[in-house]
């Protein structure tokens, strides 16, 4: 009986790691996941990004460079995690809309429209249009949300202002938790004799309940209401977050926390361990295999030195979009920085190309050429290669 | 201590239980590395707000970029505590164990605290100083000891700190009972609380001095090949981190490497095959709240693990809130309010599971959870003790 050895170790708490590691828990496996941080998706809109370069996310990803790794993932696969992801956060309470069909639009804090493809279902009433009516709601003290964004662009919109007792999202999304609250403001709204067709408010409405609180209020005010993702702090980015988190849980995994991989062990082709720093003893965990999920430049994953990019667990080799000068493009928005192709190269096995470890799988944005911002496939792209390379590294288990 | 990383992602920000309800908190991000490029130590510390900080560290946990806002605060706070002359509650708190204080304030939440069993203790232990004997417990002499057990016999020195001490010694003799069922000898070194409340209260040189003595005595017990095990977390983290770290206490690195969780403990003695526990059935649906200082030993849940071996035993884990309570911190009128919040969404989710009964390894959490929800909370070492048949023999 073993119980400080694990079949499988994933490096990185992101959409990408802890999809990789609940399909492998369900499998039967004895699975851990160890993270330095919180990861990229508490800073997202909650939207699940598949591939936003078609109105068909299919599509998009068939028209993807063919060297993409998207073209890795078999077509059913990417099916398969998508629903499973579905599931997921169902039963979570937190359900999702949309499908692979199409991709939708969902309105942001700037009054812009922006692609996605799986929504939470607080943002399913998000208006397809400028010509929709929406009333919105902010709070008194709120910080980056303006509803003056919005109106601006809209041709039939207005706003009224609540008192929370709160100025922020997470203040706010906490007080929304209470009951008496949740009345008090349903009480206020009906209040404000709203005539227009939908009402908007940023996402604060809650932390685990939203998908129930926004029911409620769409109940009473009789008509559709709908979520508008703020910038960071996210309440839709850490509701995923722990959704998934949650079910990873409950399927049997372990979460170590503030562990950042700084060492390994290996014998021969097989990596035997991972080491994290620590105040006494080291830290070591042992597995059979490892996924590295550890994310792009903001995850932490990938580190650019003055000339080299380094992967900061292993040491893999990284594809470099060439020199130094090739990696920033002259303008600072521009899509086209060729930093975002940087990553880990890996073969149709999801291990990578030239390592000298054969229990090593990759998934998520650190693989190269992913370039998730200028293609659009962030979550979606996570979720499907994070099962693609759960099932490949099921497959190969030493 | 690395404020340069910070990217201002906020994430720190959405994980800081304070700053979600006591909007006078400028929370992490702003109280850590922001303030931190202004703070020069020529001039004197004027925001006393860095005192609401909890040093809860889950700000640490979950930065993706090692920044460590939690210890930036944690330094202001001791600057600012050197700069100003103490309020009567920091003294009292960090001069004093700081429960055996509770009940001479008058926030409700002691008053109720202050009614119950616990609560009398309590106002027994008023005014004794802070090391007091372990309770109806024989102290084994370093020499003895030795002189009893054969080299490759395992040996614990046992940090059962104050919380065990004063109000559940029981839970210690179980403890101790477990271990030796494990063929592990135990003794009890001369022990001084850890210092964690002298340092949470701005009290830097109190918490040193208390350090001081017991890296002095646990170091013995090192050097004679005991192994230290503790079974407070927030002991666990002061011995580990606090005395390498801002309290800079030589010898603290040797203690370091030297001590266990009592979870972790047990578990590598399972993993290193010496110990093939016989655990039995334990029918109970169990809400385990992690308390923010185990997450913040970057050790896993190891109680976890060893509970998962429990025929019969579901156990539902939650680490998403701090309790509130944070050890003296919720004592103060200041946070008090801070503290039935964060307690009351704390339970709210743990009653959510079902779970029929609490799990913790903090004896603070379990006060603060039981007692707000009415439900009863067991050390996780209880739990282990019920499937192994040990009983607390008086
Ligand atoms: C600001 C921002 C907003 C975004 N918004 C959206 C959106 O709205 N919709 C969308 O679909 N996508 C969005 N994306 C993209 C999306 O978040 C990611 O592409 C996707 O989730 C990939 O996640 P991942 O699991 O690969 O890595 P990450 O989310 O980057 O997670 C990496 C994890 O690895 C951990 N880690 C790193 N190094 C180590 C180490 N050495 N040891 C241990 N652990 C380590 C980190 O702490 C972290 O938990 C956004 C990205 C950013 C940066
Ligand atoms: S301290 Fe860390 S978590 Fe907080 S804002 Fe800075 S980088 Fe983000
Ligand atoms: S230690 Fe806790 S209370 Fe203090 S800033 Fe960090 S998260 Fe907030
Ligand atoms: S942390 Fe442990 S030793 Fe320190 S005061 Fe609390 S219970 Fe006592």
């Amino acid at each position: 009986m073993s119980v400080t050895e694990y079949d499988v170790i994933i490096i990185g708490a992101g959409v990408a790691g802890l999809t990789a590691g609940a399909w492998l828990s369900g499998q039967g496996l004895k699975v851990a996941l160890v993270t330095a941080g919180e990861p990229t998706a508490c800073l997202s809109t909650g939207c699940i990004d598949v591939c936003a370069t078609d109105d068909d996310p299919l599509q998009g990803i068939a028209h993807l460079p063919h060297e993409h790794p998207f073209h890795l993932v078999p077509a059913g696969t990417i099916r398969q995690a998508l629903d499973d992801f579905q599931q997921i956060m169902a039963a979570m309470n937190m359900p999702y809309t949309g499908g692979l069909e199409n991709n939708r639009r969902v309105l942001s804090a700037i009054g812009t429209f922006k692609t996605t493809c799986l929504t939470p279902v607080t943002m399913q009433a998000s208006p397809q249009n400028e010509n929709e009516t929406i009333h919105i709601i902010t709070f008194a003290g709120l910080k980056d949300f303006y509803p003056g964004y919005i109106i601006s662009r809209f041709k039939n919109a207005s706003f009224s202002t609540y008192d929370a007792g709160a100025s922020t999202t997470m203040g706010i999304a906490a007080n929304f938790e209470d009951d008496a609250f949740l009345e008090a403001f349903i009480l206020w709204l009906e209040n404000q004799h709203v005539r227009e067709d939908k009402i908007a408010v940023p996402a604060v409405l809650g932390l685990e309940s939203a998908a129930a609180i926004i029911k409620q209020i769409e109940y009473r005010l009789e008509r559709p209401v709908f979520e508008i993702p703020t910038i960071p702090p996210s309440m839709p980015g850490r509701r995923l977050f722990n959704g998934l988190k949650d079910h990873f849980r409950r399927k049997g995994g372990m979460i170590y926390w503030g562990w950042s991989v700084v060492g390994v062990e290996k014998t021969g082709r097989q990596i035997e361990a991972v080491m994290a720093e620590s105040q006494g003893r080291p830290n070591s965990l042992n597995a059979r295999a490892f996924i590295l999920a550890t994310g792009s430049f903001v995850g932490g994953g990938l580190e650019a030195k003055r000339d080299t990019i380094m992967e900061k667990v292993f040491h893999l080799p990284v594809f470099m979009p060439g020199e130094r000068e090739a990696w920033f493009d002259q303008d600072y928005f521009s899509m086209n920085h060729g930093i975002g192709r940087a990553g880990i190269a890996v073969d149709s096995s999801f291990r990578p190309v030239g390592c000298p470890w054969d229990n090593i799988f990759v998934c998520g944005a650190i693989l190269a050429h992913t370039e998730a911002l200028k293609n659009g496939c962030g979550h979606g792209f996570a979720i499907a290669t994070g099962q693609a390379a759960a099932k490949s590294c099921l497959e190969h288990l030493p | 201590m690395k404020y340069e990383h910070c990217i201002r992602c906020t994430i720190c920000v959405e994980n800081c239980p304070v700053f979600r309800v006591n909007p006078a908190f400028p929370g992490p991000k702003q109280a850590g590395p922001d303030a931190q490029r202004f703070r020069s130590n020529r001039e004197k510390s004027a925001d006393e707000w860095v005192l609401l900080c909890s040093q809860c560290k889950r700000c640490e946990m979950a930065c993706p970029c090692g920044v460590e806002p939690a210890q930036i605060i944690l330094r202001a706070q001791q600057k600012y505590g050197l700069e100003h002359p103490h309020s009567a509650a920091h003294l009292l708190f960090a001069n004093n164990y700081y429960l055996s204080t509770l009940g001479s304030l008058t926030a409700p939440l002691a008053n109720r605290f202050a009614a119950t069993k616990i609560g009398k203790k309590i106002f027994q232990h008023m005014g004794i100083a802070t090391y007091i004997p372990f309770p109806k417990f024989s102290f084994k002499t370093l020499r003895g000891t030795m002189k009893s057990r054969s080299r490759e016999t395992r040996k614990v020195a046992f940090f059962y700190g104050c919380f065990i001490n004063f109000y559940r010694p029981d839970i210690g003799r179980k403890i101790i009972r477990m271990l030796q069922s494990f063929k592990i000898d135990v003794v009890l070194p001369p022990q001084w609380c850890c210092g964690l409340p002298a340092l949470g209260n701005g009290n830097l040189a109190l918490a040193r001095s208390f350090a001081g003595k017991n890296v002095a005595s646990l170091s013995n017990y090192v050097d004679a090949g005991y192994d230290i095990v503790y079974t407070c977390t927030s002991c666990g983290l002061c011995l580990l981190h606090d005395y390498q770290g801002i309290m800079e206490i030589p010898g603290a690195k040797k203690i370091a490497e030297n001590s266990y969780d009592l979870h972790e403990y047990v578990l590598k003695l399972i993993a290193e095959g010496e110990l093939k526990p016989q655990f039995r059935e334990v029918n109970r649906t169990l809400a385990y709240h992690i308390p923010c200082h185990l997450r913040a030993l970057e050790i896993g849940y190891p109680a976890a693990n060893l509970m998962q071996l429990i025929p019969g035993l579901t156990c539902r884990i939650l680490d998403d809130n701090c309790c509130g309570l944070n050890g003296s911190y919720g004592f103060k009128k200041v946070n008090e309010v801070t503290a039935l919040q964060l307690g009351g969404r704390a339970v709210s989710l743990i009653k959510k599971t079902g779970a029929e009964a609490i799990v913790a390894d903090c004896g603070s959490c379990r006060m603060q959870l039981a007692g707000l929800s009415g439900m009863d909370a067991f050390d996780p070492a209880e739990i282990l003790c019920e499937s192994l048949g040990i009983k607390d023999k008086k």
